[in-house]
Order: structure tokens, then sequence, then C-alpha cells
């Protein structure tokens, strides 16, 4: 754990101060939002319910974060990739992040995550990188958000209906992206991982998902309980996730098939 | 004059970016007087550039999400990351639940709430999995196996597959043409989701106006 410069005490230090820092801010919000939901008469039932089914929904994909974690540890130990992202960073930037940063730090375009970083210097200069990289929204957002917000505000307060509609559908532009991305989507050039590309897993995935949250919903029309309508997303992903590890693992040449890789 | 909550949020929020500005600075800098380490400019630039894309998609997400999370949302978000395959769908399940509208001060209160939770879970279960990995090799290896490593990779699958389940049902005369065309252009060429999210928003705001235009929705 605390085997050589990558994961020293003090690289565990710097990642205990990035958890708190993050904690307390996410406090620092819920509890001013808490308020004033409270001033705007949202029930504390809906209030709770908010944090729990996030909570629960969170949980899986925490997991994968942690997985790319671990797929970034073999360059560049456990705690530069665990700060990264836990911070800014997002599993499709860190990887090229890191990638980027190696290959121009050794000289070697074909360097890639399952390289070892052994040389501090190169360490420090990925870690450089990966930082610079990531803040270009920190600087905008002070300067820009309130300004969006207001125009938004503005819009939606002259034709709420259409403000209605183009929200809905700048959603369902979020939902098609990653959709037709486990339909049709590629694979990685750089790092390629089986189950990366379009196939049998991503369309299993999309399936099962989806299939269990009609499931619920439609038992939630009959019992009408708030605790279903909380639970109903992360059990689908979490029962979704079962039925993909299930077929890996029992029917792997079947399961790993990708007709985009 | 009597500043809104709204006006509050973003005195917060602007004070909450820059202290995370300076505080993620710090690390480098912190990293390299550690190791004793100047760090070569020209190689810092280098990777830089290899990282050009996330720049223009970093601009692009500031103003394609922002109106999306909230106020309170988009600060949280865009400091601890994971935006698209975390804290938006948290969101926008969130104000599906709660029956609350996006652009209002319930939609408001209801993202911050979830966003802030699944910030607080998050990184809690990050820190335990990965204190878990570094601790026994072989927990770490079994993650990253063939039977689990693929399967973990559609994580994000499940999520967009329910969260459409229920949006797809209610909206569904504008969710056909994105959900077409984004698959079509990835049948001739993959941008990359950076890329394709914006696309695909774009797209489905232009065909969710023509038929708001033509009165069929």
């Amino acid at each position: 754990m605390f085997d050589n410069f990558k994961n020293d005490g003090f690289m565990y230090m710097i990642v205990l101060a990035v958890i708190i820092f993050v904690c307390a801010q996410a406090l620092f919000f819920m509890r001013k939002a808490w308020v004033r939901g409270k001033e705007l008469g949202i029930s504390t039932d809906a209030l709770k319910n908010a944090v729990t089914s996030s909570a629960f929904f969170s949980f899986a994909p925490a997991i994968g974060i942690a997985i790319t974690v671990i797929s970034l540890s073999v360059a560049l130990g456990y705690v530069l990739p665990w700060i990264r992202l836990t911070v800014i960073g997002a599993i499709q930037y860190e990887t090229t992040a890191a990638i980027g940063a190696l290959q121009a730090a050794t000289g070697d375009p074909s360097a890639n995550i399952a390289t070892a970083v052994e040389d501090p210097q190169i360490f420090s200069e990925i870690v450089w990188v990966m930082t610079l990289g990531s803040i270009l929204p920190l600087i905008l957002i002070p300067i820009v958000l309130k300004k969006i917000q207001k125009g938004v505000s503005d819009v939606a307060s002259k034709n709420s209906k259409w403000m209605d509609i183009m929200t809905a559908a700048a959603f369902i532009g979020l939902m098609a992206a990653f959709i037709g991305k486990g339909l049709m989507g590629m694979g990685s050039k750089t790092e390629p991982k089986i189950g990366d590309g379009a196939g049998v897993l991503s369309l299993t995935a999309l399936i099962f998902s989806t299939g269990f949250m009609i499931f619920f919903t439609l038992i939630n029309k009959k019992l009408k309980k708030n605790w279903i309508d909380a639970l109903a997303m992360p059990v689908s992903m979490a029962l979704a996730m079962a039925v993909v590890v299930l077929l890996n693992k029992f029917a792997p040449s079947i399961a790993q098939i990708e007709w985009r890789y | 004059m009597k500043k809104t909550y709204m006006d509050k949020v973003h005195t917060w929020g602007r004070i909450w970016c820059i202290a995370s500005l300076l505080f993620f600075l710090s690390i480098p800098v912190a990293v390299s007087l550690h190791l004793d380490i100047t760090p070569r400019m020209e190689i810092i630039g280098k990777g830089l550039a290899a990282l050009l894309i996330f720049f223009i998609t970093g601009i692009i997400e500031v103003v394609a999400y922002s109106p999306m999370l909230g106020a309170g949302g988009t600060y949280l978000s865009f400091v601890s990351g994971n935006i698209m395959n975390l804290k938006m769908p948290c969101a926008i399940n969130a104000m599906e639940n709660a029956k609350v509208k996006a652009n209002t001060e319930e939609g408001e209160v209801i993202t911050t709430i979830a966003i802030s939770s699944s910030i607080v879970v998050t990184t809690i279960v990050i820190a335990i999995t990965v204190v878990a990995f570094a601790l026994n090799p072989s927990f770490s290896e079994l993650m990253a196996s063939d039977t689990f490593a693929p399967a973990f990779q559609q994580v994000t699958y499940t999520i967009f597959g329910s969260l459409a389940a229920g949006y797809f049902v209610k909206h569904w005369k504008i969710s056909i043409f994105p959900i077409a065309a984004v698959t079509l252009l990835l049948v001739f060429v993959d941008p990359g989701i950076g890329v394709l999210i914006p696309v695909g928003v774009v797209l489905s705001m232009l065909g969710a106006h023509v038929l708001y235009k033509l009165k069929k929705v």
C-alpha cells in the first residue's frame, strides 16, 4: 500500500485532504438546499427521497470508477488516479490525460497506462498535465454561470411550454448519445478492452435496465409507494449489472461478441 | 436589496469554485516540492496539447449542462467531476421522483440535494474500494479480471437504460429522432462521447423545436 513514491504517506495525506474538501462542499450545499426546500414547502419525505435515491444510485457507478483507478494504478499508483477521479475527473478524460502526459514525458508514442512510471520527474509532470488539463471549467463557471442561468430563466418565464420541451429534449439528447453508443459505439483504439465496444454486453445492459425499470414503474402504479420510486432506478441498475456479470461469467463466448470494436 | 436564494447560491458557488481551483492547483505544486522536482514546461505543454479537445468540450459542457444541473448542481458537479455518467442522471432521476421541473427553485433544491448526496456516497465508496484494492491485490485482480471488468464497462448503459425507460415513454415523440440520428451517425463515425453528447443534445433540441413549431408536441 505504501510501496513507492506514488503511494507514499504524503500522497495519502493529499487524498485525505481532497476527500474532506469535496465532502465538506457537498454537505454545505446540501444543508443550504434542505433549509430552502423546507421554506418552499417541499415535504421532508421528498427531500429524504432525493438523498436516499441518489445514494443508492451512486453505488454501482462508484465501484466502476474505482475499477478505473485500478486500471490506471499500474502506471500511476493508486493515489493519483484516486485523487483525479474524486475531483473534476471523468473516466473518459483521465485515461486520455494520463496517456498524453506519459507519451509527452517519455517521448515514446507507444507508451500507455500499462507502462509503470518509475521516474519521479515524469510522475510529477503527469500530475501537472492531468491537473492543468481539467481546470478550465472551474475558471469559466464563476464568470459565466450566473449569466447562463439568468438567460435560461428569462426564456423560461416568457414561454414556459417551449422551455419545458427544450429541457426534456436536452435530457433526451444526452440519453440518446449513451444509448447510441451502447448500440453502435466503437471500442477504444488506444486502450482496447473486452466490452468497451457496442456488443452483446452493452445491449444486455440497456435492455435489462430498461425492462426492470418499466417493471418497477408498473408495480408502483398499483402500490403507489414513495420508497419504490426512490429505489426503482438503483435496483434496476443493480439487477441489470447482475445479469451482465452472470452472462459474462457463464457464457463469455456469446457475451463478449462485439459488433463495434 | 435583499439577496434571493439563487443570488446566494452563486455567491457560495463562486467562493467554493475559486477555493477548489486554488486547492487543486496546489496539488501538483505540493507533489513537485515533495519529490524535489522542477517540472519541464515543454513536457507539460506537449501533454496539454494532447488534451486540446477536452478544453473545447470543457467549454461546451459548461454552457450545455448548467441549465440541466441547476446552479448549485453545476458548482458541485464541476468540482467533483463524473458529470455525465453520474451527477446528471442523479439530478434527472431526483427531479422525476420529486415531480419538479428543471429551471425552477424547487428543481434547484432537489438537484442540489441529489448531487450532494451522490458526491458524498461516491467519494466514500471509491475510498473504501481503492483501500480494499490496495490492501488486497487478489481482490484487485479479481475485479480487473475478464469476468468482472467487462461487466463494469456497462455501468453507464444500465444508468441510461433505466433512466430512459420513464423518459422515453413520456416524451416518445421527441425521442425517436435523436436516438435514430445519433445511432446512424455512429455507423459512420464515432467521435467519442465528449463530442457525441453535445451533438445529441443539439439534434434533439432541433428536432423538438421543429415538432413544437408544427404543433405536434
